[in-house]
């Protein structure tokens, strides 16, 4: 049977947060409103099994993580962590010209540059503002897990970022530019 | 005092505020007294600022209508997978095409054994909702029995049902209470309540009766799940749906009635359901 119209309305509030977390594990805006959806529709399959205590935002940030998972399965090769790829997403957003272009890039680059297993927990806690108890659970992970990968993330983003770690030469000359 | 040693995970921990009251108070004099960690900590902090800003711009993008529609589709949702390109959209289509006949075949075959959450929808209570509306909304010089000025409303509604009643606002809906009666159904009483279309003060009285609506509340038969369902009888719209038991009192049936548009009809629906989940003011 089909979702209650307020459920519907509920998954209807979520969608902005969920679309920048996807954002921000594909970075491709397409790629992740297509993850989007998947999580919605998932979601909607799934109410019945929505406890109305939790909240719906951490719920379906989870779907959301699983279907991440899964095509990442299927597809065993991550394109989003390829470094090559975000060099051009480098150079595609230089001939942009937003005026923050040197931060965004840096920053964007940085995150893509992070493993997986870190930008995740780091995205859930700073960006999505999770508990670390909220953040193992979702990723199944034990919350000490979480700890230590969030202060790897930290460490590695912050050396991406203050360019100890080399992103590549585009972004170099970008930084300049800044 | 000897504190237990400060160490990196430890300050990630303050930073992202999962530390008690007691130990972030020693982390933050500890702090004061290494400012090479404190300067590091605050790197932290300024990429977090960093990450948010930066990414906060997609929370201010209109939801695409993409989106939206996967929540308001009918049927079954596809659950399945991402991918990208024509071969998503080609079996997208050809599972809504087979989720289609499929759900057709099902609708076809289910109607006289209804499934188990089907029954929540009592058709038979629903058509009483319909008829009650048909019989009061006409009336003019009595449509209630009790108007909505009177405190006792809503006190009396629940002791006679046994079920929470509340006096849902739907004023945001352009709706205000009119008040409500009492009424004889199959397994006890049941209520109505009378909404009116809340006439602009400038507009002239000559024009005709101001719509109403109604919701009519019972107690469920059985302890059924929460269904929400939508059914037109020519002009007449219903959305009936149970609520299961919450804090404040036992399983209620809902069916909300008028000749509106669905779309407005489904918004007072969910306000109603909504202020339902709300404790009693």
């Amino acid at each position: 049977m089909d979702a209650p119209a307020a459920f519907r309305q509920q998954l209807l509030g979520a969608i902005p947060r969920l679309r920048r977390y996807a954002r921000s594990l594909v970075f491709d805006t397409s790629a992740a409103d297509d993850l989007v959806q998947t999580a919605l529709e998932r979601a909607l399959a799934h109410w019945h099994q929505f406890d109305q205590r939790r909240d719906i935002l951490v719920w379906t940030l989870s779907i959301a993580h699983n279907a991440y998972m899964d095509d990442r399965r299927r597809h065993a090769r991550m394109p989003m962590a390829d470094s090559n790829e975000a060099q051009a997403a480098i150079e595609e957003r230089h001939a942009g010209d937003t005026p923050d272009i040197g931060l965004r890039l840096d920053l964007v680059a940085a995150l893509k540059q992070l493993p997986l297993e870190q930008r995740e927990p780091l995205l859930l806690v700073t960006l999505e503002q999770l508990s670390y108890a909220e953040c193992a659970e979702l990723l199944r992970v034990p919350v000490g897990t979480v700890m230590s990968r969030i202060s790897r993330a930290r460490v590695a983003l912050r050396a991406l970022l203050d360019g100890r770690v080399p992103i590549s030469a585009a972004a170099q000359t970008l930084r300049r530019v800044v | 005092m000897n504190p237990a040693p400060i160490d990196d995970l430890t300050l990630h921990a303050w930073l992202d505020g999962e530390l008690t009251p007691e130990r972030r108070a020693e982390v933050e004099a500890w702090l004061q007294a290494n400012p090479e960690a404190a300067a590091r900590v605050r790197l932290w902090a300024a990429d977090r600022e960093l990450l948010r800003t930066q990414l906060a711009g997609v929370l201010d993008e209109p939801v695409p209508a993409a989106l939206e529609q996967v929540l308001w589709r009918k049927g079954p949702a596809r659950g399945a997978g991402f991918g990208a390109g024509w071969q998503r959209w080609a079996g997208a289509l050809a599972l809504f095409a087979l989720g289609g006949l499929l759900g057709a075949g099902l609708m076809w075959r289910a109607q006289p054994r209804a499934p188990v959450i089907a029954e929540a929808t009592e058709p038979a209570w629903v058509t009483r909702a319909a008829v009650a509306h048909a019989v009061y909304v006409p009336e003019v010089r009595h449509p209630v029995e009790v108007k909505a000025q009177e405190e006792h409303l809503s006190r009396w509604l629940t002791k006679r049902l046994d079920v929470p009643v509340k006096l849902f606002d739907l004023r945001a809906q352009g709706f205000e209470l009119v008040g409500g009666r009492l009424l004889p159904d199959a397994a006890g009483p049941s209520a109505q309540l009378m909404y009116q279309q809340i006439v602009p003060a400038g507009a002239s009285g000559a024009e005709a009766r101001p719509v109403r609506v109604t919701v009519y509340l019972r107690k469920p038969d059985r302890g059924t799940p929460a269904a929400f369902r939508y059914e037109q009888q020519g002009a007449l719209g219903m959305f009936y749906w149970v609520e299961g038991a919450t804090a404040q009192g036992g399983p209620c049936g809902y069916a909300l009635v008028g000749e509106l548009p669905r779309e407005r009809l489904l918004a007072m629906a969910e306000a109603i359901y909504k202020q339902g989940e709300t404790p009693t003011r």
